[in-house]
């Protein structure tokens, strides 16, 4: 057996070139990935919705489920009209226009209505400026929940700031489908 | 199979163009500026196109109100790369503007020039802006655009008979040309639907369509008494 020289710098020294670059590359990754975590979440920030504030902290599980209102008693025209519509002051004037409840929200209502607030509420859901829809056709003919595109909104405490449920294309046309509905482009878009 | 087509009176028309404004005012067809018209940038899904017949003063007009023809066999769909524009199951030649990249084949292909390209944004004054139809789109700059029948009417007129727990009659849906034509000249209904008046016209003597050696089969049918 013939005795190999080391080579100068030790046994694994050959290697060198191929460990400096791995070392490099483990370099940028150091340097990379910390910037991506950083930068990554400001881009999720700037390209997300903005968020929808609304006059009063709306309370919709005591008005749905304590109160049993249904939808249809503020979203007026969720059977008959394109849009569901959403409530004017009069509306909350019904009832709040004496204080109703314990809780300082309801307080601050009676408050803003003596006052002649006109309590503009905000519209949350928004679909695409090319899509045609209407409340009246979904609701009022094919008598869908309001749960199938809204989610839980009927059960929350406060306003959500963003929809709860993000409606894509893709779930129209699955439920077209499955009920046998149109999947003619012209019937959303014009 | 319902097959959506009109029958244009041309013994009847008498070139007022009242479904030329109409058209305009229920699609929200943007007005061009005169000089970009001049070049041939002007919109207008319906048009009321004049032949000029004989000499001076001897001459006479017809006219041809041109719509959409809303063919059969449409050459703009087989150019169409991205099938913005198509046919669906009921003829009509549907123009899906958010699928639209502009590249304007549809405009060439098309031997009736009823395809017009948005050079421009729309731009509407603020009276025209609230006067604008909410059912239908604004189209941007850089899309092609066309008749489209009035689609937007039979949602409307389906939505109804539906609600109302009826089936659809033929004055249900009719486009905002032939509601608003003075004189009756454009009907509007369903070829194949025997009840409807455009199935008997179209079977009539004077009956012809334009460029028909072509093979398009274009649904609007054109009466003529003059040959």
């Amino acid at each position: 057996m013939i005795e190999q020289p080391l080579p100068p710098g030790g046994p694994g020294a050959r290697m060198t070139g191929v460990s400096g670059a791995r070392s490099r590359v483990w370099r940028y990754v150091g340097v990379g990935l910390p910037l991506l975590g950083l930068l990554v979440p400001v881009l999720l920030v700037a390209v997300r919705r903005p968020a929808v504030s609304q006059p009063i902290e709306f309370n919709h599980l005591k008005h749905t489920k304590d109160l049993q209102l249904d939808c249809q008693f503020c979203h007026e025209y969720v059977t008959s009209g394109a849009h569901s519509g959403l409530p004017a002051a009069d509306k909350c004037g019904i009832c709040h226009q004496v204080p109703q409840g314990e809780s300082a929200e309801a307080a601050r209502v009676t408050e803003l209505l003596t006052r002649g607030d006109p309590l503009q509420f905000n519209k949350l859901f928004r679909l695409a400026d090319h899509v045609f829809y209407t409340h009246s056709r979904h609701v009022g003919i094919a008598k869908l929940e309001c749960e199938r595109c809204h989610g839980g909104i009927a059960t929350t405490e406060r306003p959500p700031k963003r929809p709860l449920v993000t409606i894509t294309m893709d779930y129209c046309i699955s439920c077209h489908r499955e009920t046998g509905q149109s999947v003619d482009c012209v019937t959303c878009h014009r | 199979m319902t097959r959506w087509g009109m029958v244009i009176d041309l013994d009847r028309c008498t070139g007022c163009a009242a479904c030329e404004v109409a058209c305009k005012s229920e699609n929200n067809i943007a007005t061009v500026p005169s000089r970009q018209a001049d070049m041939g940038r002007a919109i207008s899904w319906m048009k009321v196109m004049t032949e000029v017949e004989g000499e001076f003063p001897n001459n006479t007009l017809q006219f041809y109100p041109r719509p959409c023809m809303h063919c059969d066999n449409p050459p703009c769909i087989t150019v169409c790369p991205v099938r913005a524009t198509y046919i669906n199951d009921e003829g009509l030649v549907g123009q899906i503007y958010p699928r639209c990249i502009g590249c304007r084949y549809c405009a060439n292909a098309c031997p009736y020039t009823v395809k017009y390209f948005n050079w421009y944004g729309p731009e509407w004054s603020e009276s025209e802006r609230r006067h604008l139809n909410p059912d239908v789109s604004v189209r941007p700059k850089g899309v092609i655009e066309k008749c489209t029948f009035c689609h937007h009417r039979l949602q409307k007129a389906r939505e109804a008979a539906r609600a109302e727990g009826r089936v659809l009659r033929e004055e249900d849906y009719q486009p905002a040309c032939a509601e608003v034509c003075p004189t009756g000249a454009i009907v509007f209904g369903d070829l194949d639907n025997p009840n409807h008046r455009v199935a008997e016209l179209k079977e009539d003597p004077r009956a012809m369509r334009l460029l028909e050696d072509l093979g398009t089969q274009p649904k609007v049918y054109y009466l003529r008494s003059r040959q």
